[in-house]
């Protein structure tokens, strides 16, 4: 699951950091802002085929701008594709929640193209307005306590690696622990029936 | 190197040492960490940070591990080791 996690976040950063540094137009925003850089029209047969495909995948009426910009190289928009659906399909994760993940690493990096793409595709695979209400809340803390720990440079309370044994100099030094991240991480429903569906929504703590 | 003493739970108020308590049951862990330390040193940020953590933080529409992911997702983009 951790790989999955690692997968999204580092592919996201990428396209987010590329099409943002390329200014390259917004998805779905009426938001103008000026392009750097010329998008293919015109691109080979290999290249076409794999942008159909990206398009479809998103359900949109032409691939991501930031993947036209990759078709300029069919070799590298293949591999880089392949490794970015299969980064986002479902998995031990299931893909809505990973274009949570997604928005939430696009709004911390502050990635306009980003936040514009993942809110939409969240959306696209069901997240509802009060799961997006939870998505924000929890990324702004997570913002919050990270700036801390850093400001204050705080030493981590575990050693990362499975098994939770307590970091050096933690209170418990050399004592084993069950870890706050891996305490409850999977899904609580199975897989494709998550509740972040507009059906569970119900469920929420009496938000509207 | 931390730049600051982390505060030890013994020189909490009585009720942020209930607290942290309550945050080693919440995390299944038996030792207080080290950031609910530093946000109650200060009581008047602490006290009502943690209950907008803990709200945040329930089981919603999202499940308490699928925001987990979402804290690990915004560390990682932040490089915070922490």
């Amino acid at each position: 699951m951790w790989y999955e996690v690692a997968y999204v976040a580092g592919v996201t950063h990428a396209l987010d950091a590329v099409a943002d540094g390329l200014r390259l137009p917004l998805e779905f925003s009426a938001a103008s802002r000026p392009r750097l850089v010329t998008l293919p029209d015109d691109v080979g047969p290999e290249s076409q085929a794999l942008l159909a495909e990206i398009a479809t995948f998103y359900a949109m009426d032409r691939a991501p701008a930031v993947f036209r910009w990759m078709s300029r190289d069919a070799a590298f928009l293949q591999g880089y594709w392949g490794a970015t659906r299969a980064a986002f399909s479902d998995g031990i994760l299931d893909r809505r929640l990973k274009e949570i993940l997604a928005l939430a690493a696009s709004i911390t990096a502050k990635s306009d193209y980003g936040v514009d793409f993942h809110l939409r595709e969240a959306r696209r695979l069901g997240l509802t307005e009060p799961a997006l209400t939870e998505v924000v809340e929890v990324v702004q803390l997570f913002n919050t306590v990270t700036k801390i720990a850093d400001t204050l440079r705080l030493e981590p309370d575990f050693d990362p690696r499975p098994g939770g044994v307590h970091a050096p100099g933690s209170p418990s030094d050399g004592r084993r622990a069950r870890r706050p991240v891996s305490a409850s991480t999977r899904p609580q429903e199975p897989r494709g029936r998550q509740s972040t569906t507009p059906a569970a929504t119900g469920r929420a703590r009496g938000r509207s | 190197m931390e730049i600051v003493p982390v505060t030890e739970v013994s020189a909490l108020a009585p009720e942020d040492q209930k607290f942290c308590e309550a945050t080693k049951a919440w995390f299944r862990i038996d030792f207080v960490p080290k950031m609910s330390r530093v946000l109650l040193t200060v009581p008047e940020f602490g006290r009502p940070y943690g209950r907008a953590s803990r709200r945040a933080m329930s089981d919603g529409a999202l499940t308490r591990g699928q925001k987990e992911l979402i804290a690990a997702t915004v560390s990682a983009i932040n490089v915070c080791e922490y």
